[in-house]
Order: C-alpha cells, then structure tokens, then sequence
C-alpha cells in the first residue's frame, strides 16, 4: 500500500547520469536567488486577499519514471482540495491545486517549484513524488519561507538535509518499516519465535536498510542469522539466490524488497518448493492489486508487509477518504493505492494546522507542527525537528487472500497467522 | 556439490533465453555490421505484445510467439529500410545512434501504451516444477531452454541449409564481391535485420514469463546482450550461444554459493580475461581488416 513505490526510486535507474546536471542546476538556480537579493514573505497580505482560492502548488511527474505514482499522489491531493470546497473551503476560502510536471527529473521540479513560489505566488506547497524529487525541492521551499508537507521523500538523505519546514506526512521513515514485524515477532512467546532467519535484499537506499534494522533487532533477541546477502539493483535472475537462502533452512525470511524484485523471490520460493515459517517483504507484498497479480492468488497467504495505511484501519477520516476516493474513481477499498492515502493525510494535516492557527502563515504552520499530534487517516503523527515522523507502521498480513492489518493490537482488524501456510503452487 | 549442479541448470535454462536474445544481436552484426543496440528494446516490445495477447485475449505466451514474431519480423525489416538503409557505407558509427534512437522510441511508445509498472506474464503453470533427479527445475524455464533451442536450430538451418542462408553467410563475408556474384545485398541485410528482430521478440515471450519487465528493462538487457555477443565474437552465431549460457551459468553458480553481489563480476571477469587474451572473442574471426 502506501510503500511499494513510496519512497524513492522503484523504477528503473537511468536518473543517476543527470545527477551531475541537477547539481549544476541547484548551483545556477541558487546563484540566481542570491542575486535576486529580497526574496518576499508569503504571509503578508492574507486579509486583502480573503476571497480569493488558497493555491497550493505541487510538482507532479506526468511523465518519465515518476508518472505512475505521481498520478496516484495527484488523487489524494485533489480528493482533499474536494472535500474541504464541498464544506466551505479553509477559512471560508476555496482551495485550489496548482501542479506542474517535472517529467520526473530532480532539475526540473526545483525550477517548478521556484516558478510556483516567485512567479505564481501561490501560498502553499506540497511535495512531489520520490525523495529523489523532495529533498531538492524542499530546499527551494525553504529558502523562501514556505512549509513542505510531503507524502513521498522518507529515504535517510531527505532528513539529513535536517530541513526544519519539512514533514514526511507518514507514520514512519522509509527504514523503519520493519520496525513493526520486528515488534510482532519478539512480541511470541519465547518457543514460538523463529530461531535462524535470512536477509535477501535489494542493494537500494530503501529496501536493504529495512532488513538490517529488523536483524539487529533478532539478533539482539538471539535468532540466528544464517543468511545475509545483497544483491544488485540489475540482479534479474532471483532463482539461484534463493536457492541458496532455501539450502540455509531459515525459519523466518525477512526481505528487503522494492517490487519486482519481491515478485521474483516469491515465485522462485513456489518453483524451487522452499516455504519459510514466516515471510516479510518490506514492499511489493504490500500492493493489494499487483501482488497476487504477479505471484498467482493461490501464493499470497501468510506473507507479512508493512504500510503507512490500510482501508480496514478506524483512523481519522478513513472512511470518509475511502467513500470519497469510490465516488470518484470507483473500485474496492483494497484497490486504493497507499500513495493516494499519503496525499490525502498531507491535506488533512494542513488542514488542522491551519485551524489551529487561524491564517495562512507558513511559518506559524512550520512552528506549530513541531509540536503536538496530528490525527489522519494513517493515524496519529508527529515529527522530530528533522521532519522525520516517529510512529510505526501498521504490519499487514495475507489472510485467506486479502491483506489485513494484524499488528499492533489497537489497529488491527484479524489476528495474525503465526505459520505461514505452504503455497498454493 | 547439490548446490552446483542445481545453480548450474538454473543458469543453463537463463543462459538459453539470452542466447536467443543475443543471436538476434550478432546476426545484423554480422550481416550489416551495424550495432543494434535497439534489440533489448525490440526483445522487451516481443515481451509486451505476448503479455497483451495474454491478458486480453488469454492466449498462451509460448503459442503466441506464432504472432509475434512475424510482426516483429515486420518492424525489424522496417525499421532497416527505413532508417538504416540510408546510411553510406562510410557513417556506419551513425548506426549506433540510430539504434539507439529506435530503442528510446520503442520504450517511449511502450510507456504511454502500458505505463511504469512492472508487468509479468503468468499463465497457470508459471509456478509449476519438474522434479529431474532430485533437482528442481522450473516448468517454465525448461519450456524456455527447449524454445530457446529449437528457435536456434531454426536459425542455424536457415543459415547453412538455404539459398537465403548461404547469401546471408556470402554478404556476412564480403558484400563487395556477394553484390557482384549477384546477391541483392540489400534485400539479405533487411530479412537479416528482420530476422534479428523476430528472435529478440521470441526471446521476449520467453523472458516475459520467466521474469518481471517495463519499459525501462531494455538498459539492463542491452549491456548484458553486448557483453555476450563481444564474448563469442561479434557475427558468430555460436559464440553468441556459448557465450550467453556461459554468462548464465557463471552468475547462477556465483549468486548461489558464494554472494549475489559478485555474481554479475564473474561474468565480467571471464569477459575481460578472454578479451585479453583473444581480443576477437572466443569464436569471432579479424575479417576485413576491422579489428
């Protein structure tokens, strides 16, 4: 759900040969900051402008890698914009969502989001999709005063920027993820707790780091680690790799996985009949639609994931986003892409700063989201004072084929199934 | 030694699939001495139209190779007439780009048509395996290996046994005097291409099953095709194929007994280590003063 293209670069690799580009761009675009000398304040002038719409800009992919998940992003913003003009607007004014495309490319959002806030003075940003793409623009955002409030940029890199206007709207950052299956596990009795495990994962920011949080956390607790092994983003033949994790017999498998990769270790698991006690993927199992679509319906069962969001969650305005998301676009609650839900709580806690404070401000907004808790549809969230976000994520599960959440106790709709089941071939 | 033998029929039937990729590679090579780096692209196009017959018309991906690759016969024959053909024979570096062209349009097309997402094909015995000996060996993958094989055979009879074959292996070996001798070079260089581009598009039906794909994979394929066809010998049809299950069976044995990370590195250095030491490649011939 809210993972599987949540953060970071899921898609292909050829940005890295523009990194060099974008580097010169950012050094170009802040040369001409300087030299433009008084950048304005955005929080002047509210009261003369009482009737007109909020504008909110964002830079959104249409297309390059990016588009897909940019496109889900862009529901969950205008479902919000939606809701809140149908019930008479923030402070009695419309809101309105400004995107431009960026074509998935680093350089190109900064220049959008420099347009938006210089040329198009809109009063808010949101941000775009991919950390990739966040962390630069939430730069720009910065030096011109304005809160960043962002669904999608959780990798590490985005919060050692220590940007002080930026919220990753999410209950937790990228790596953690495997916090909360870490938890489930320690949580069993002692003789129900797996005793070896495996670690195959993805050489990427996002996915290695996960399984290496959740081993330190089992090797703490004594379960032995009997395989540890990256493999390379170019890696396409899974087989041999999980021949080898299956010859260590480890009761519990615990991959670091983005997507393709995770549909490529299951289906390996079925065809070389290696079935783990327990399976957790920190992406690809997550996606309610495309897993069982890529590994057959019959092998879902009993393999964990993690999400920011679940449609069977009771959190704040859940059902209202899941009732406003069908009239919209149609289909079941479980078809709902998590990317949509993270935008749509990035609404909604703007939504409760401003009411908090009663204007337009961006640097009230800033200084009063470092504090207190902000109920959304992914729960209640708060942020550190590098906008890195310090919930779990809610541990899902594949029962009797569908995904459910299972842990912890307080979100979950079905008890979790301790073994997983043999596959279905 | 279990664990060898199995990596190693996992990196045989691997290693066939590329094989057909890469036949496609080395015969414009050898044809028209034209790079094409288009052909990951044309093999990830192969790949997608057996996932749109598959999806929307429930057609088995390997009897659908039977559409496919003729029409990618008919894409490879057009895309020679139409932009290679007007190369002279002194801008033959141009085909490069040009290929390269080709595949970022093919990719382009494939992005607006069947958007990022990685796709697969799963027809109902994806999953099933074949217990041979004690080993198991995916259902798929043999299909793959037998396909991979017999579409080889097809080629390496059409090129020894045929009129065609043997004007084909004439131009391979000198145009000049083929042209003169009265084969319509022109003509053999485009069913070459064509041909190039119909296995790619078997070998993508292929791949489609075997592994997941979007329109991005062609990069990733490209470089591993061009290692394999400059391992064998640019133009030998059967270094292509040692070298491409070579490369399979190389990644497969390192990835499963010593790291995934050094798998794709063993192949590289058997690669370096026999250009060293036959900067030809293991089967390639110096022709024509080119190399």
């Amino acid at each position: 759900m809210g993972k599987p293209h949540g953060h970071g670069r899921p898609y292909g690799r050829p940005q890295g040969r523009f990194r060099f580009a974008a580097a010169l761009a950012v050094a170009a675009l802040l040369l001409a900051a300087c030299s433009s000398g008084k950048s304005s304040s955005p929080s002047g002038g509210n009261q003369a402008q009482n009737s007109k719409p909020i504008r909110i800009g964002a830079s959104i992919s249409r297309s390059g890698d990016f588009s897909d998940p940019a496109q889900l992003v862009l529901r969950g913003y205008k479902l919000w914009a939606d809701q809140v003009n149908a019930k008479g607007g923030l402070l009695g004014r419309k809101v309105e969502i400004v995107t431009v495309d960026d074509a998935s490319s680093p350089n190109q959002a900064v220049t959008n989001y420099q347009n938006l806030i210089t040329r198009d003075k809109v009063d808010l940003t949101f941000g775009p999709f991919s950390s990739l793409l966040t962390l630069p623009s939430a730069q720009v955002a910065k030096r011109y005063g304005y809160a960043f409030l962002e669904p999608e940029g959780g990798g590490p890199k985005v919060f050692a920027a220590k940007l002080p206007n930026l919220f990753f709207v999410q209950p937790a950052p990228a790596v953690a993820q495997g916090q909360v299956f870490a938890d489930y596990v320690l949580s069993l009795p002692a003789a129900q707790r797996p005793k070896t495990a495996a670690y195959p994962s993805l050489d990427d920011p996002f996915a290695s780091p996960v399984a290496e949080a959740v081993r330190t956390r089992f090797e703490q607790a004594g379960i032995r680690t009997v395989y540890n092994h990256i493999y390379p983003a170019e890696t396409t033949d899974l087989t041999p790799i999980v021949q080898k994790v299956a010859a260590a017999k480890p009761d519990v498998v615990v991959a670091g996985t983005q997507s393709e990769d995770a549909y490529s270790q299951v289906k390996a698991m079925v065809q070389l009949g290696f079935s783990p006690k327990m399976l957790f993927m920190s992406n690809g199992a997550n996606a309610p639609t495309e897993f069982p679509d890529k590994v057959g319906k019959a092998n879902v069962n009993g393999v964990f994931s993690s999400s920011t969001w679940s449609p069977d969650a009771k959190t704040n305005g859940n059902a209202e986003f899941i009732a406003a998301y069908q009239k919209a676009y149609g289909g079941s609650p479980n078809g709902i892409d998590g990317n949509t839900a993270d935008a749509y709580a990035v609404g909604q806690v703007l939504q409760q700063a401003v009411a908090k404070i009663g204007a337009i401000d961006n640097q009230k907004i800033i200084a009063t989201l470092h504090s207190g808790t902000w109920s959304t549809i992914q729960g209640d969230l708060q942020w550190d004072a590098d906008g890195a976000p310090n919930g779990k994520d809610v541990l899902l599960q594949w029962v009797d084929g569908t995904l459910v959440p299972v842990f912890p106790a307080d979100r979950a709709s079905k008890q979790p199934v301790a073994v997983k089941p043999p596959w279905g071939g | 030694m279990r664990t060898v033998v199995q990596a190693v029929i996992l990196g045989l039937s691997a290693g066939a699939v590329y094989a057909l990729m890469a036949s496609g590679l080395t015969l414009a090579f050898g044809v028209m001495r034209v790079v094409n780096v288009a052909q990951g692209a044309l093999v990830i196009l192969g790949a997608y139209g057996s996932y749109a017959l598959f999806s929307h018309l429930h057609a088995d991906p390997f009897l659908s190779i039977l559409v496919v690759t003729p029409l990618l016969f008919v894409v490879g024959v057009a895309v020679q007439m139409v932009f290679l053909r007007r190369l002279r024979s002194d801008e033959r570096e141009l085909s490069l780009l040009v290929t390269f062209a080709v595949a970022i349009g093919i990719e382009g097309v494939l992005t607006l048509t069947f958007k990022t997402n990685y796709r697969s094909i799963n027809p109902s015995y994806a999953n099933r395996t074949l217990h041979l000996l004690g080993y198991q060996v995916p259902l798929v993958r043999v299909l793959a290996f037998v396909l991979s094989a017999g579409v080889l055979a097809l080629l390496w009879l059409a090129l020894e046994r045929t009129r065609f074959g043997r004007a084909l292996r004439a131009t391979v070996q000198n145009p000049t005097s083929a042209r003169l001798l009265g084969v319509e070079v022109e003509r053999v260089a485009a069913v070459g291409f064509g041909l190039g581009a119909a296995t790619g598009a078997a070998a993508g039906a292929v791949y489609g099953i075997v592994w997941p794909f979007n329109p991005g994979s062609h990069y990733d394929l490209i470089s591993r095709l061009l290692s394999i066809v400059v391992l064998g010998g640019l133009g030998s049809l059967g270094g292509a194929v040692v070298a491409a299950l070579l490369m399979g069976v190389a990644e497969a044995v390192v990835a499963a007994t010593l790291s995934p990370v050094w798998s794709s590195f063993a192949f590289f250095a058997v690669l370096i280590g026999v250009l060293l030491v036959r900067p030809q490649g293991l089967f390639g011939t110096v022709t024509r003063g080119e190399l």
